[in-house]
C-alpha cells in the first residue's frame, strides 16, 4: 500500500517539475512546445547513461559515466537545455504559434524515431536497463524502501526548482517572457531582443524537462522509448491547462489533479472483470474530456495566472488621483483587418 | 524637389539633425506604400508628418523603427545608420515609437507595461535573477517609483493594477505613449496620438508632447488635426503616394499650391464642411 501512495507521490512530483519547465515556455514566453516530452526524454537517457557503468553487457550507449546523484541528473537536464538551444536556433528564429507548434511537433516525431533506430547509442526499442537507484547501495535500501524514499527525494527537488522558478517569474525577466508572448512587436519596439528572450525560456523549460525525465529514468530504473510518445507531450499540458497557465501553484495543482488523479489512481483501481485493461484506456479520453471542460468552462485554469501589484515594488505610496475620472472617452478601437499576423500598423 | 533641401536651406545650417532618412521605399505586393520618401527631423523639436490617409506615414514610421525592412533607402539616427536595424537595436539607440492602433501588453498590469520600457534592465540576466536579487528589487523600486509618477501624469494611476487588456481606447493610447516615455527616448515617433481620444485629452496630450519636446526629446509625430499641428509642431513634413512633397513651416506650406491640393486643401475643405 505504501508503495503506492509513494508512486503516486513521486509522479506528483515530478510532473509538477515539468509542468514547471513547460509553463515558462508556454504559460509565460507563449511558445507552444510541442515537442516538450522529447526534452524530458533526453534528459532520461543522458541520466541514464551518466549513472550506469562504462559497460554493461548487451546494452549498447554512450559515455557510460558512472556518477551518483545528483550530477547524473544535473546532466540530463543540461543536455535537454543543449537541445533546446539547437531546437530554437533552427525554430525559433523565423517561426511563431502555429508553425513553430507544427514543426516541434514533427520534430519530436523524429526524434522519436532516431532514437528507436540509431541502436548503437540508444539500444534501439530495449531502451536503457538496470539503471542504478541513487543512494540504494550506500543506504542499504531494498525495493520496497528504495520507493517511498526516492518519493522524498523527489520532492525536495521540486520545493528547490519551485523556489528558483518563483524567483525567475516574478523578476523582470519573467516579465519580459510576457510581454514577448502579449506581442512581440510591441516588445522588440521596446528594445527587447525576442529571439534571446524566447531561446532563454526554452532553455530554462528544457532543463527543467531534463530533470524531470532523468528522475523518472532513476525512479523505473529504465528508459523505454515507448514511454515518450511525442502523445505524452498533451499530458503535461494538460496539467498545465487544468493547473493555470501562468501559474506555479496551479502547475501543482495540475499535477494532484491530472496527473495523480486522473492517470495514475485508476491504474490501481480493480480491474473491471473480463475487460482487463480497460480503465487504462479510459483514462486518456477521460484526460481529454476533462481538458475540453476546462478549456470551454474555466479556460484560465483552477489557480489563474495573478498579477504583482504595485504596492509589491516597495515605491511610495500616492492618493488615487482625482484627475482620473476625467472621461477617457471612445472605447477600445474597432479591429480593423490585418493583413499579415503581428503586422505593425 | 527634396524635401530635406529646403528644410536645410531655409532653416539654420548649424540645426543638429536627430533622424534622417533618404530614398526610402517600401512596397506591399506590388503597391507602393512609400516610394523615396526622404526627409530631416531636427534635433529638440516637435515634427509633424501629415499627408493625405494612404500616404505612407505609418509605413515611414515601421520603417525607420525598424518594425519593417525597407526595400531601398538609408536612414540614420544621428549619426548611426540604422537602415533595417533589427527594432530591438534601434529601441535600445534611443528610438522609441508608438502604433497608430494602440497595442497594450494586455496580460501586463498597467504598471507592468511601464517596467518593461526602461532599457539595461538588470532582471533581463538569469545570472542576475538567481544571483543578485537584492539589486534587482532595489532598480525594481526606482523604476516603479518613476512609472508610478508617469501613471499620475497620464492620468492612469488608478488603473495601475488593472490588466492593459481592461483599458478603454482612449486610456490605451495614454497607456502608449507613456510607456515609451518611460523608455527615456532621445527621439520619439508617435502615430496619431490623438486619435480616437476624447476632445478634452486632446489638449491635455498636446502638452504631454510639449513637456517631453522641453525635456529634450525630438518628437516626430503623425498627425491629421492642423490646429494640433498649428499649437504645438515646429515644422511639418508632408507626405503624399510614398514621397516628400514638401517639409518647413506649416504657414509656409499653407502657401504652397501643390500641398494645399494634395492635402490641405482637403482637409480645410472637410473641416469646412464639418
Ligand atoms: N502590411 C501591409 N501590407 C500590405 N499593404 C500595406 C501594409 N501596410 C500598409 N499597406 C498599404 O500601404 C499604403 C500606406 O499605408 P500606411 O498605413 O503607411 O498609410 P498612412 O499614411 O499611415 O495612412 P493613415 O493616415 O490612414 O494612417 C496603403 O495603401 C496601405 O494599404
Ligand atoms: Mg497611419
Amino acid at each position: 500500500m505504501t508503495y503506492y501512495v509513494f508512486t503516486l507521490v513521486f509522479f506528483l512530483f515530478d510532473y509538477f517539475i515539468l509542468a514547471m519547465g513547460l509553463n515558462i515556455q508556454y504559460g509565460a514566453a507563449g511558445i507552444l512546445n510541442f515537442a516538450y516530452i522529447g526534452f524530458v526524454a533526453i534528459g532520461a537517457y543522458f541520466t541514464g547513461v551518466a549513472s550506469l557503468p562504462a559497460n554493461t553487457l548487451g546494452q549498447q550507449y554512450i559515455l557510460g559515466l558512472g556518477l551518483p546523484f545528483p550530477l547524473n541528473t544535473l546532466i540530463g537536464g543540461l543536455a535537454a537545455m543543449l537541445l533546446s538551444v539547437a531546437v530554437a536556433l533552427i525554430t525559433l528564429r523565423r517561426l511563431r504559434t502555429d508553425y513553430l507548434a507544427i514543426v516541434l511537433i514533427s520534430m519530436s516525431l523524429v526524434l522519436y524515431d532516431f532514437c528507436n533506430n540509431f541502436v548503437s547509442m540508444f539500444n534501439g526499442a530495449d531502451g536503457l536497463y538496470n539503471v542504478p537507484e541513487p543512494f540504494a547501495k550506500t543506504l542499504g535500501l531494498s525495493v520496497n524502501s528504495f520507493i517511498p524514499f526516492f518519493a522524498c527525494v523527489a520532492g525536495v527537488v521540486a520545493l528547490i526548482m519551485w523556489f528558483v522558478m518563483s524567483r525567475v517569474t516574478r523578476a523582470p525577466l519573467g516579465r519580459t517572457f510576457r510581454a514577448v508572448r502579449d506581442d512581440h512587436v510591441v516588445a522588440a519596439a521596446l528594445g527587447k531582443d525576442v529571439f534571446r528572450m524566447q531561446l532563454k525560456s526554452m532553455m530554462i523549460g528544457s532543463f527543467y524537462a531534463g530533470i524531470g525525465g532523468g528522475l523518472l529514468i532513476q525512479f523505473g530504473g529504465s528508459f523505454n522509448p515507448t514511454a515518450w510518445l511525442p502523445g505524452e507531450t498533451f499530458v503535461v499540458f494538460a496539467v498545465l491547462i487544468v493547473g493555470g497557465a501562468g501559474n506555479n501553484i496551479g502547475m501543482f495543482v495540475g499535477a494532484l489533479l491530472v496527473e495523480t488523479l486522473l492517470i495514475h489512481l485508476p491504474a490501481f483501481l480493480p480491474e473491471i472483470p473480463g475487460h482487463p485493461g480497460l480503465i487504462e484506456y479510459f483514462d486518456l479520453a477521460v484526460v481529454g474530456i476533462v481538458l475540453m471542460l476546462m478549456l470551454w468552462f474555466r479556460p484560465q485554469g483552477m489557480v489563474p495566472e495573478s498579477v504583482r501589484r504595485a504596492a509589491s515594488f516597495g515605491a511610495s505610496e500616492r492618493p488615487d488621483g482625482e484627475a482620473d475620472d476625467l472621461e477617457l472617452g471612445t472605447p477600445a478601437a474597432p479591429a480593423r483587418v490585418a493583413f499579415e499576423s503581428g503586422d505593425p500598423q | 524637389m527634396s524635401g530635406a533641401g529646403l528644410l536645410g536651406s531655409a532653416q539654420s545650417v548649424s540645426q543638429a539633425v536627430a533622424l534622417h532618412c533618404e530614398g526610402i521605399t517600401k512596397a506591399f505586393q506590388g503597391v507602393h506604400a512609400v516610394n523615396g520618401a526622404a526627409f530631416e527631423i531636427p534635433q529638440g523639436q516637435i515634427t509633424a508628418l501629415i499627408g493625405p490617409n494612404g500616404a505612407g506615414k505609418t509605413t515611414v514610421v515601421n520603417v525607420l523603427s525598424g518594425a519593417m525592412k525597407c526595400d531601398a533607402g538609408r536612414a540614420f539616427l544621428g549619426d548611426t545608420e540604422i537602415t533595417n536595424w533589427p527594432s530591438y537595436k534601434i529601441a535600445r539607440q534611443g528610438l522609441l515609437r508608438t502604433f497608430q492602433l494602440s497595442r497594450e501588453l494586455g496580460g501586463l498590469t498597467v504598471l507592468e507595461n511601464l517596467l518593461t520600457a526602461p532599457p539595461h534592465q538588470a532582471g533581463d540576466s538569469l545570472v542576475n535573477v538567481l544571483l543578485r536579487p537584492g539589486s534587482i528589487r532595489r532598480q525594481e523600486r526606482e523604476h516603479a517609483e518613476r512609472a508610478l509618477h508617469l501613471l499620475e501624469v497620464y492620468r492612469l494611476y488608478r488603473h495601475r493594477d488593472t490588466r492593459a487588456r481592461e483599458l478603454s481606447g482612449g486610456q490605451k493610447k495614454l497607456l502608449e505613449m507613456a510607456r515609451a516615455v518611460m523608455a527615456s527616448p532621445k527621439v520619439l515617433l508617435l502615430d496619431e496620438p490623438m486619435a480616437g481620444v476624447n476632445p478634452a485629452l486632446i489638449d491635455l496630450i498636446g502638452d504631454y508632447i510639449l513637456d517631453l519636446k522641453r525635456s529634450g526629446v525630438t518628437v516626430l509625430m503623425i498627425e491629421h488635426n492642423l490646429n494640433v499641428v498649428e499649437k504645438i509642431c515646429d515644422y511639418v513634413i508632408v507626405l503624399a503616394e510614398g514621397r516628400t512633397l514638401a517639409t518647413g513651416r506649416l504657414s509656409e506650406l499653407r502657401e504652397n499650391t501643390e500641398v494645399v491640393k494634395a492635402y490641405l486643401g482637403e482637409v480645410m475643405d472637410a473641416g469646412a464642411a464639418r
